[in-house]
């Protein structure tokens, strides 16, 4: 279980996560090793799903934190929460690593230096329990039929786009469309209805 | 369906990086135009997708990893550190020539420490790594292991009790079914079709007394194998009169909302 978490609570934990990256600007060692040892598990956990290979995988997680290191006065807190910048960043370096030799290599690496959009959290998201949408999330995506959770996956851990999952599933592409965006929605309704 | 309804459909896929570029453009321009409705859709969207990373299992990055980023961004401040501490040093010193032979030799020394500090750090990471993987592997193996070794006991242990699953329509396969009364139901069948949209199948066990015990929901794979293993079912063998597996909305159902698709009397 990931000790770490997707929060968008305002919580103690958030906004230090805030005040750490303040001082990530005065390169404060010490508020570094906060965050990364807050924060690592979580981190390597998503780009080993995507990278499937540890000495790789740490290896952008290096990348992911040097880049925060050296970027942190373009997270700005007001926008959203840290945690989910900090995995949008890291999901998108690991991407970048599996596309390297891939046709869309280019249009990733024109990418490459830009720093992900804040994900601000919903109105609902903000009385859930972190442990909860945990579980709330693994329950209701592992509800799904086997096909439409391999979709969701496909897309979020593998970066495949919605035309080369339905080529790889052998499905029409709206079928694959509608898996993707009806998982979404249900995810959204089971958070809302997990409050 | 208007270009602004188009648009909201792909909202959650382009969140995802999953549109093509044809869409990706599409949506990109209906946003600077400045529709709020989707700018909202894409804000939750990111959301959303942000909290898929609970689908990875967790994982632990080795200490080296930490130690060898510490160590990148001391080295990477001290020539800050070098520049400012010049910046207050005369601009002329009176430096013998010795003196800056001993210097280069010292800096060449320092390099040469610090180059071969870090491949033996690098060959530790791999080994490292390839230490996790193959402990990785050996546990996955043992789980494997341990479920054949459950189905194998179940399929092969005189105390289990061995039945068939007939389907109520004669164009369906038949399934197979082992108890065993303290390691659980283990259901196999092969060519079981894929439900309905939204639907999975869920199996059943029905009391002496008549009452259906909600039970596993499942699918079958891609080639319509069945391999359901019930390590803790709702009731015992004794008490139990059949099993049986109906259709059901997704997530399943407390009580059975549709005819069963297969019975089995267990005694």
């Amino acid at each position: 279980m990931f000790l770490a978490v997707v929060t968008s609570k305002q919580s103690d934990d958030a906004s230090s996560d805030a005040a750490l990256v303040q001082r990530l600007l005065r390169k404060d060692m010490l508020a570094f090793e906060q965050l990364y040892d807050r924060h690592s598990r979580i981190v390597y956990g998503l780009v080993l799903r995507i990278l499937q290979q540890a000495s790789t995988a740490e290896e952008v997680v290096q990348d992911v934190f040097l880049l925060l290191w050296r970027n942190a006065a373009q997270y700005q807190a007001g926008r959203g929460p840290f945690v989910p910048w900090l995995l949008t960043l890291a999901r998108n370096r690991a991407l970048d690593h599996l596309r390297l030799k891939s046709e869309r290599q280019r249009r990733r690496e024109d990418q490459a230096d830009v720093l992900p959009q804040i994900a601000q959290a919903p109105q609902y998201e903000k009385q859930l329990d972190e442990k909860r949408r945990a579980e709330v999330v693994r329950g209701l995506i592992g509800s799904l039929s086997a096909p439409q959770k391999k979709a969701i996956e496909m897309a979020y851990f593998e970066g495949l786009s919605h035309s080369e999952i339905a080529a790889a599933l052998n499905e029409p592409l709206g079928t694959v469309k509608s898996w993707i965006r009806n998982g979404l929605l249900r995810l959204k309704e089971g958070l809302i209805a997990a409050q | 369906m208007n270009e602004h309804d188009q648009i909201r459909e792909l909202i959650e896929g382009y969140a995802l990086g999953a549109v093509d570029e044809q869409e990706r453009a599409a949506v990109e321009a209906h946003l600077a135009a400045g529709c709020a409705d989707c700018a909202k859709a894409l804000e939750e969207a990111r959301w959303l997708v942000t909290q898929l990373v609970y689908l990875a299992p967790a994982a632990e990055p080795s200490d080296s990893l930490r130690a060898r980023l510490l160590q990148e961004l001391q080295a990477g401040e001290a020539p800050a550190r070098v520049t400012e501490i010049r910046s207050h040093a005369p601009a002329k010193a009176a430096i013998p020539f010795w003196m800056w032979a001993g210097v280069a030799a010292l800096l060449l020394l320092t390099t040469y420490s610090a180059w071969t500090a870090r491949k033996q750090r690098e060959t530790i990471v791999e080994i490292q790594a390839k230490l996790d993987a193959a402990v990785k592997q050996r546990e996955d193996l043992h789980q494997e292991l341990t479920a054949a070794k459950h189905e194998a006991v179940i399929l092969t242990d005189p105390d289990s009790k061995k039945f068939m699953i007939w389907p109520s329509d004669k164009q369906m396969p038949k399934l197979e079914a082992a108890w065993h009364p303290d390691m659980g139901i283990y259901v196999t069948g092969q060519k079981v079709p894929m439900p309905g949209k939204n639907r999975v199948l869920q199996l059943w066990l029905i009391s002496k007394s008549g009452k259906p015990m909600p039970s596993r929901t499942f699918w079958p794979d891609s080639k319509g194998k069945v391999d359901l293993m019930i390590d803790d079912p709702p009731e015992v063998m004794a008490q139990t009169k059949a099993l049986a597996i109906t259709e059901e909305p997704m997530g399943g159902s407390p009580q059975p909302t549709t005819t069963p698709m297969w019975v089995g009397g267990v005694t």
